[in-house]
């Protein structure tokens, strides 16, 4: 079984005179431990696509499943908690809570999980060791970097030990040198923890690290690539 | 961590937190003070009426209350008087003769009521010995000594040791003319009270109306207004065919208008809660606009609409109790020294002793009061969150981490 199948999936936004097919008829499945970037021009539904496959969206055909579980027909709150405990999520601007420490964020999601507090602070520092901020765990987003913020980001994402971790455009708001270390991240915890990156990117440094690369235009998937390792 | 979540959250703007805590503190502080005066107020009219006259219980033939004849005296009084003084808890008795009458001066006249005291006994009850403002309580040996009031001393253009003339009805219906002089002048707080009531020694009323000693009322005053429940039911069950009530009995009006100070003092808490609800609400509501991608990432990483809420609520409420804190403790101190200094209104005299009040109040503020208070403000907290929680469940999470 697959770990993501998305059959038949389209979104059209009706907020326009005009309604605006975003995505259209895509069918791909998705196995673990894959590092995919889905790429494309802006507009071509790379980031709808995502939010489809995060359940932050409802499609308006067709369907995504997860482990086999068809998330497009879980109600609000049902998707609500299979988010927290089966996706990670890593987005273009960090977003992190401002008024919460690195290590606090971290924790965050598993207070979310019910996990108790032990437990909690145990993994937030073994997971900011795992992303190299050891020395920043009570630093507040407004005292890192940005790349420092998308770390923690990431290591956010991985805590509540999700199926598969979505970011969107991560390295965007990133220089070069800290969007490479970053990758360098993902890369070696995508190998070390089998975990599952799917990115949505026109960052040439992500598409060259990436093994699949699904190329989207107008919507629909133009070429869907396995590149050797 | 969702309480810390939100206090760290109120604190995240702390200029416009500051400004709204101020506001809900001044807001309270001034409310509390204006209600502890009311019920200072109430409290001054209630005491200067006990202390004054009233007492705490009272002791009526029945048929007295429906005609204040002077043949409608208490049957054997004395003997009730004296058995009243051992119950426990009762600190004082006083036996009164009652006679309404007239008073005249050479140049007016003015029906009064006479009350016949035995002025050592008097003295336990009730406090018209320590408002003379002229004279001594009864300590000359002159012949029909007489206590009246300043207003009534004025209408009828008298002076301290000037004569008056009292007449009034004889048990047997004959009419009683007799010369008192006038040996001091008192002063209450009820204008009233003081052109309508003029005491004399009992023995001298007993000689007039050549009568064995009668009393028409027994004034009883307690150790503590708490007991007056358990007295009272006690005092009723020992004397069924009597008439005993307690003070807010023989005046209601006293009860009523005391216990519209505390409905006014929660009206008026009302009122300023509801404006502070308004300004509640846009200080949240801004604090959610401004943060709807974060909100939105918290929807979108799992975090359920009603933890959402939760966190809103929590704010609103920490930032109102902080304010409502400030409010207490400033307005718990100003409260506190005015209760020992009182608040000298003596400029609005003549309004306050229309009312039956001190001019000088001293303000307080009932314990059920400090507990309802922060009642009511966590009730306006959480009618001020609905808004803005509501704004912050309803956010989409793909648009809010897109577009803000």
């Amino acid at each position: 079984m697959p770990l993501i199948e998305v059959k038949n999936l389209s979104k059209t936004y009706n907020t326009t005179a005009v309604p605006v097919q975003a995505v259209k008829n895509v069918n791909l499945q998705i196995e673990k431990q894959e590092f995919t970037a889905i790429v494309g021009p802006s507009g071509s539904g790379k980031t709808t696509l995502l939010n489809l496959i995060g359940g932050l969206d409802k499609p308006t055909n067709g369907s995504v499943f997860i482990e086999g579980k068809d998330i497009s027909t879980l109600r609000s709150n049902a998707l609500t908690e299979f988010r927290l405990h089966h996706i990670g999520f890593v987005f273009q601007a960090y977003n992190l809570i401002p008024v919460f420490t690195a290590k606090e964020n971290v924790e965050f999601i598993m207070l979310l999980q019910g996990i108790p507090k032990a437990k909690r602070e145990k993994r937030a520092i073994e997971l900011l060791n795992a992303v190299g901020l050891s020395d920043r765990m009570h630093s507040r987003p407004s005292q890192l970097s940005g790349g420092q913020q998308q770390r923690v980001a990431v290591a956010r994402a991985l805590a509540s030990h999700p199926n598969f971790v979505l970011a969107d455009e991560p390295t965007a708001n990133l220089d070069s040198r800290t969007a490479e270390s970053l990758l360098d991240l993902m890369d070696q915890l995508n190998k070390d923890y089998s975990m599952t990156f799917i990115f949505s990117t026109h960052d040439p440094k992500v598409i060259k690290r990436a093994r699949r690369i699904i190329t989207l235009e107008d919507g629909a998937i133009k070429s869907d690539i396995t590149v050797a390792n | 961590m969702l309480a810390s979540l939100a206090w760290k959250n109120v604190w995240r703007n702390k200029k416009r937190s500051l400004i709204m805590i101020l506001a809900i503190a001044l807001g309270l502080w001034g409310s509390l003070l204006a209600g502890a005066i009311w019920m200072g107020w109430g409290e001054s009219m209630v005491n200067t009426a006990i202390d004054r006259d009233l007492s705490h219980i009272q002791i009526h033939n029945q048929k007295y209350l429906q005609n204040k004849e002077i043949t409608n005296f208490i049957p054997d009084g004395f003997r009730v008087l004296k058995e009243t003084i051992s119950v426990p808890g009762v600190k004082a008795a006083s036996g009164r003769t009652l006679i309404e009458g007239m008073a005249a001066s050479p140049i007016s006249t003015f029906g009064v009521k006479i009350v016949g005291i035995l002025p050592v006994e008097e003295k336990k009850v009730t406090n018209i010995h320590t408002r003379l403002i002229e004279g001594k309580y009864f300590e000359s040996n002159d012949r029909n000594p007489i206590i009246i009031g300043k207003k009534l001393a004025d209408r009828l253009n008298l002076k301290l040791r000037s004569k008056i003339i009292i007449s009034f009805q004889g048990l047997d219906g004959s009419l009683i003319y007799a010369a008192f002089r006038i040996v001091g002048i008192y002063k209450t707080e009820s204008a009233l009270f003081d052109q309508s009531n003029v005491f004399v020694q009992q023995a001298n009323l007993f000689r007039l109306l050549n009568t064995e000693p009668i009393i028409h009322e027994i004034a009883i005053r307690l150790q503590s207004s708490r007991l007056m429940p358990q007295i009272y039911n006690e005092v009723k069950t020992k004397y069924p065919n009597l008439s005993v009530q307690t003070w807010k009995e023989i005046a209601p009006e006293i009860a009523v208008t005391s216990a519209a100070m505390e409905s006014f003092t929660y009206l008026f808490l009302t009122i300023i809660l509801l404006a502070l609800l308004f300004g509640i609400t846009n200080t949240m509501l801004m604090s959610v606009m401004e943060r709807i991608r974060e909100l939105g990432v918290l929807i979108a990483v799992g975090m359920k609409r009603i933890k959402v809420f939760t966190t809103i609520l929590l704010e609103t409420i920490m930032l109102s109790l902080t304010g409502a804190a400030g409010g207490f403790a400033i307005g718990g101190i100003t409260i506190t020294y005015f209760s020992y200094t009182g608040i000298d209104f003596s400029a609005f005299a003549s309004t306050m002793e229309s009312f039956g009040a001190s001019p000088t109040l001293y303000p307080f503020l009932p314990m059920s009061m400090y507990i309802a208070l922060p009642l009511m403000i966590v009730i306006t907290a959480s009618l001020s969150a609905a808004l803005p929680a509501w704004k912050a469940v309803h956010i989409e999470p793909a648009t809010a981490v897109r577009i803000y």
